[in-house]
């Protein structure tokens, strides 16, 4: 079991409390108070599960500004590309059906940012990733995809990972 | 209320009720679990974005409550966040308890391999 | 602004057109997922009243709906695979 540290711990805090205060909404003394005590606890407890590396890893300035960069550009145009494709499919008379599960590879090393490109390739509609597993020392995803135009592994990764995995690569590794 | 906002929170919002409507349609005439769940995603993100646009825009500058605005954002969010794990879990959990996509002639590489049966699974 | 209203009624008509696949479903995912977009549509719809009416306490409950209405869709996945 890993151990609860103390950089951990002012980390979770750190998040609870900003939900704390967005929630709420105020800015009264005995508001703040509570909300302390309050996130102290449940970060004492929780932060061993919440962070699994080093505390304060996303605020160093380069990943910052990938992150933000991410959420902003890079992720919203994956989506808008592959929403509209999947809506039109859904209103035609007669759905084209192509479906099929595809392997492929992952090169990304860190946790948070194979389940961050997996939650990404799930959101982006027309892909599901269903399981992620090892294969002889390399990392696979098995995705669910509705229109399977190739079914080599590399290929398939690029046209489905498109300019995420490299933005990923460059927030978590 | 200006005339332009009013106008820019309605093409938001018919926007989000087109792709909503896409989505329903999508999961009522999908033919295998697999492709509704393809279609849940649409609900679940683009939709969404729209509305959560539309909410924010209507919550800061017309009724001028900065909280609602901000409970409207965090509604999004936490959608945004959920709605990938479960679509992870069920698929994983229909495949495992014996559905099988509905083409025969595509790959199907997750039946092939059976990672679910090895050890090592991340 | 009478569009929200409209667009409230919508989703919860919407919601009601989901209820085809949690009745008839023929697996259970089926009516796992249907159960989980409805929750969705069911949380937009009380945002956009909430955001029509002007009143605070419709958002909290979209809000705890957002948050929590993940975790029995889990549950049901985990028993689909036979590890709970």
């Amino acid at each position: 079991m890993r151990k609860t540290t103390f950089p951990k711990v002012a980390a979770t805090f750190v998040v609870c409390y900003a939900f704390w205060i967005l929630v709420t909404w105020s800015l009264a003394a005995q508001e703040l108070i509570a909300g302390a005590v309050v996130c102290l606890a449940v970060a004492l407890f929780t932060a061993r599960f919440f962070i699994h590396d080093k505390g304060f890893l996303l605020l160093q300035p380069r990943r910052l500004f990938a992150l933000i960069f991410y959420c902003l550009v890079v992720f919203p145009g994956e989506l808008l590309r592959a929403n509209v494709n999947v809506a039109r499919r859904a209103f035609q008379p007669k759905i084209p059906l192509n479906s099929g599960i595809v392997k492929v590879p992952v090169h990304v090393q860190s946790t948070y940012g194979r389940a961050m490109l997996a939650d990404s390739i799930t959101l982006t509609p027309g892909t599901i990733t269903m399981e992620c597993a090892e294969d002889e020392g390399q990392l696979y995803y098995y995705i669910h995809w509705l229109d399977v135009l190739e079914e080599d592994p590399d290929k398939a990764g690029d046209m489905i990972k498109g300019r995420m995995e490299k933005w990923v690569r460059r927030i978590w590794d | 209320m200006s005339i332009a906002l009013r106008i820019i929170i309605d093409i938001l919002l018919v926007v989000s009720c087109g792709f909503a409507l896409a989505g329903v349609l999508g999961m009522l005439r999908m033919p295998d679990v697999f492709n509704r769940m393809q279609t849940s995603t649409i609900i679940s993100v683009f939709w969404l974005l729209g509305l959560m646009v539309a909410g924010v825009l209507f919550a800061a500058l017309v009724m001028h409550s900065g909280s609602a605005a901000v409970k409207v954002v965090l509604i999004g969010l936490f959608f945004v966040l959920t709605a990938p794990v479960v679509g992870h879990a069920i698929s994983r959990a229909a495949y495992i308890s014996g559905e099988r996509p509905y083409t025969p002639l595509k790959p199907d590489k997750y039946g092939e391999d059976k990672p679910y049966d090895k050890e090592g699974i991340i | 602004m009478i569009e929200l209203l409209i667009a409230a009624i919508f989703f919860a008509l919407l919601a009601l057109m989901l209820f085809y696949r949690l009745a008839f479903g023929p697996t259970l995912a089926d009516r796992a997922i249907a159960g989980d977009a409805i929750e969705m549509l069911a949380a937009t719809s009380l945002l956009c009243y909430a955001l029509y009416s002007g009143r605070g306490i419709y958002l909290d409950i979209s809000l705890v709906v957002a948050i929590l209405g993940f975790i029995g869709t889990l549950l049901i996945a985990k028993y689909l695979e036979g590890s709970l």
